[in-house]
């Protein structure tokens, strides 16, 4: 089972996954796994490689676990947390353990190798954000976990499938990096009265210098101390706390403005490998009027080193203002 | 002029480059190491390097030529620049300030071949009396709150060159990383009235379990919630809050215990990229009760992927107890 453990100064939680175990000489340099469609768990025919699915959009009358799918979600087959069992909270002296309970599911975008979120159809990437709001309303039933968080590693080095995929994991805890955000935003609601991230909307909206794109529901924008070069934020116009609760017109709106800005990076970047990550808020509606979901797309340009590391203080050599203006310009 | 900005939801500060802004096309060329005999780090090149702050060297040779054992020059490409004001701006929910700050390169040997696989104690003792040397000089500049010395060691941890060297920031801010730690330490100390750390390194000594290596003064251990495998904390065992403020029988120990430390990382993992961060308490701040100084070394093995980055939660493939039982059987 893997283990959840906080860090005693920090609070910061770490997945010390044993299952894992890596000797010293694992970590030879890497190598890369062959691209053959035919073994690809992940391709149209090939279901019988993976767990049975959770969810598939598919033609009426196939077989779950069969061909004839769009959109297929499949529990992660090493999975870095596991649905069953008790979380045993436990104090070591000082140090706090629990068992690393949660979700790891992957949504598999496309039944096709080589179809991805750039090159698909809009109704595609609709039906793909139909699958991520499904799942996690699903998911959400069970009241042991805190927090959900979708998650997409796209490109060499960065993941270990090369179709199209992105994963869902909900844990028992929320995550540092949320419980950041909902600080700020706590503190700001506190001392405004208003939705920090509403604000933030605003003024891009209003200074227009770092804005890429923009649609009814959507913006799309480098935020003003972005930490890598061609950072990109996605984010809802009016105040969502769950990402969840998008309707139906708005699903369409946020496709589109998910795509432009891929496509937008391709564009400028060719074949950049990227990451983005999907923050909503905690599954309590404790947070409902501060906290606003969002997306925050990073391409994997720099490399991170002990500076950044060490004291969570990036140098960003591409100002935001150059990079969104680039990308505004780019033609998709 | 560099530029601070301040994220408005999680308050990290970032720097912005603008003189040397990059363009997309920047980030496609292969970055290939310099050739040794055009290294600006090594000695006779002198010239093609900015003039040195200070160096250890022979007397009776002069600065800036050959004859030194460590080296210390402003950085030529530096994140932040010396001269100027602060100018803190708000404009709508946003904070600024220029870019004030001291960004120098310690070059740790005239030897370019030469690392924390071969260096001498007494190398690694002028290494860290270096830091220590400017570190105190730094900190009466009363513009920066805090100073970063830290290493990049092999590209993959993000050194653009192969002659040994390490590296010191000096900010007018006091990093996110290193407030947290303050703040933790802080709560923990208003419960308890002992210094986290203190507990942590009592705990791990009579545990035994995650100890890779210890002399009178210092202590080596993987952390109970390690983020990377192989992570290692470097700990004096006396409470201590600033680095700066060691003396030369510590700068000993330390030097023998990073020696013995990096010697068995190196070994058992073969050589691999890696980072270390020397963790101190901010400079105008009053926390010598609860805050203690130590160097963090994360071996670069694993990618860090969207999960970590997105969520600040890690994961690690290696038990770090695991971690320490391979370090500590290696000679």
């Amino acid at each position: 089972m893997p283990q959840l453990r906080k860090d005693p100064v920090l609070k910061q939680w770490v997945i010390i996954s044993p299952e894992r175990g890596k000797r010293p000489s694992d970590f030879k340099r890497s190598e890369v796994t062959p691209d053959d469609p035919h073994k690809c768990p992940f391709c149209e025919g090939n279901e019988a490689k993976t767990p049975p699915e959770t969810l598939s959009f598919r033609t009426s009358g196939t077989l779950a676990n069969h061909k004839g799918w769009w959109v297929r979600v499949i529990p992660d087959s090493s999975p870095i947390l596991k649905p069953d069992g008790d979380s045993d909270r436990e104090g070591i002296g000082m140090f706090d353990a629990m068992n690393s309970i949660g979700v790891h599911e992957m949504v598999i975008e496309s039944p096709n190798h080589t179809t991805t979120i750039q090159s698909a159809s809009i109704e595609q990437v609709r039906e793909v954000i139909w699958a991520y709001k499904q799942r996690l309303l699903e998911i959400k039933k069970n009241p042991r976990y805190k927090h959900f968080m979708i998650v997409k590693n796209s490109g060499e080095g960065v993941s270990s499938f090369t179709h199209s995929h992105s994963h869902i994991v909900a844990t028992p805890i929320i995550p540092k990096r949320i419980e950041e955000e909902l600080e700020g935003a706590r503190e700001y609601y506190h001392y405004h009265d208003r939705c920090l991230f509403c604000d933030i909307i605003k003024q891009e909206t209003k200074e227009q210098s770092r804005l890429v794109f923009e649609n009814d529901n959507f913006i799309v924008y480098c935020p003003f101390a972005s930490r890598f070069p061609f950072e990109m934020e996605i984010t809802p116009r009016f105040h969502q706390s769950f990402f969840e609760m998008l309707e139906n017109n708005q699903v369409h709106s946020f496709a589109s403005a998910l795509q432009t800005a891929l496509r937008k990076l391709e564009a400028l970047l060719p074949g950049q490998p990227y990451n983005f990550v999907l923050h909503t808020s905690p599954c309590s509606d404790s947070y409902r009027d501060f906290y606003h979901w969002h997306v925050e797309l990073i391409p994997k340009l720099t490399k991170i080193a002990g500076f950044e590391w060490g004291s969570g203080f990036y140098i960003n050599p591409t100002p935001p203002e150059d990079a969104a203006r680039m990308l505004r310009e780019a033609k998709v | 002029m560099p530029q601070l900005r301040k994220d408005p939801v999680t308050k990290r500060w970032v720097i912005i480059l603008h003189e040397q802004a990059k363009s997309p096309a920047d980030f496609q060329i292969p970055q290939t190491p310099r050739q040794s005999n055009k290294c600006p780090f090594c000695p006779g090149h002198e010239d093609m390097a900015p003039p040195e702050v200070m160096s250890y060297r022979a007397p009776d040779t002069l600065p800036n030529q050959p004859g030194w054992e460590v080296r210390v020059i402003p950085n030529k490409f530096p994140a932040l620049q010396i001269e100027g004001d602060l100018d803190r701006t708000g404009i709508g929910v946003y904070d600024m300030m220029n870019g004030v700050g001291a960004h120098e390169v310690i070059i740790e040997s005239p030897d370019h071949e030469a690392g924390f696989h071969n260096y001498s104690v007494e190398q690694i003792y002028r290494i860290l009396r270096t830091y220590t040397d400017r570190y105190r000089d730094l900190r009466r500049d009363r513009r920066f709150r805090y100073i970063l010395i830290f290493k990049n060691n092999g590209s993959a941890a993000g050194a653009s060159l192969d002659h040994p060297h390490s590296q010191l920031i000096a900010t007018p801010i006091i990093p996110k990383r290193a407030m947290e730690e303050v703040e933790g330490a802080k709560r923990y100390y208003y419960y308890k009235e002992r210094c986290v750390f203190c507990d942590i390194i009592r705990q791990e000594l009579s545990s035994g379990e995650r100890i890779i290596h210890e002399n009178e003064q210092f202590v080596a251990f993987a952390p109970f919630a390690s983020r990377f495998p192989f992570e290692t904390w470097i700990a004096p065992k006396d409470h201590k809050d600033s680095f700066g403020d060691i003396d030369n029988s510590e700068i000993e120990g330390l030097a023998g215990i990073m020696q013995a430390t990096l010697q068995k990382l190196i070994k058992t993992l073969h050589n691999p990229p890696f980072n270390y961060v020397i963790h101190t308490s901010p400079c105008d701040e009053h926390c010598s009760d609860y805050f203690h100084w130590h160097i963090e070394i994360m071996p670069r093995l694993t990618k860090v992927a969207g999960f970590e980055w997105g969520s600040g939660f890690y994961i690690n493939p290696v038990a770090p107890e695991r971690a320490a039982r391979f370090l500590i059987n290696q000679e």
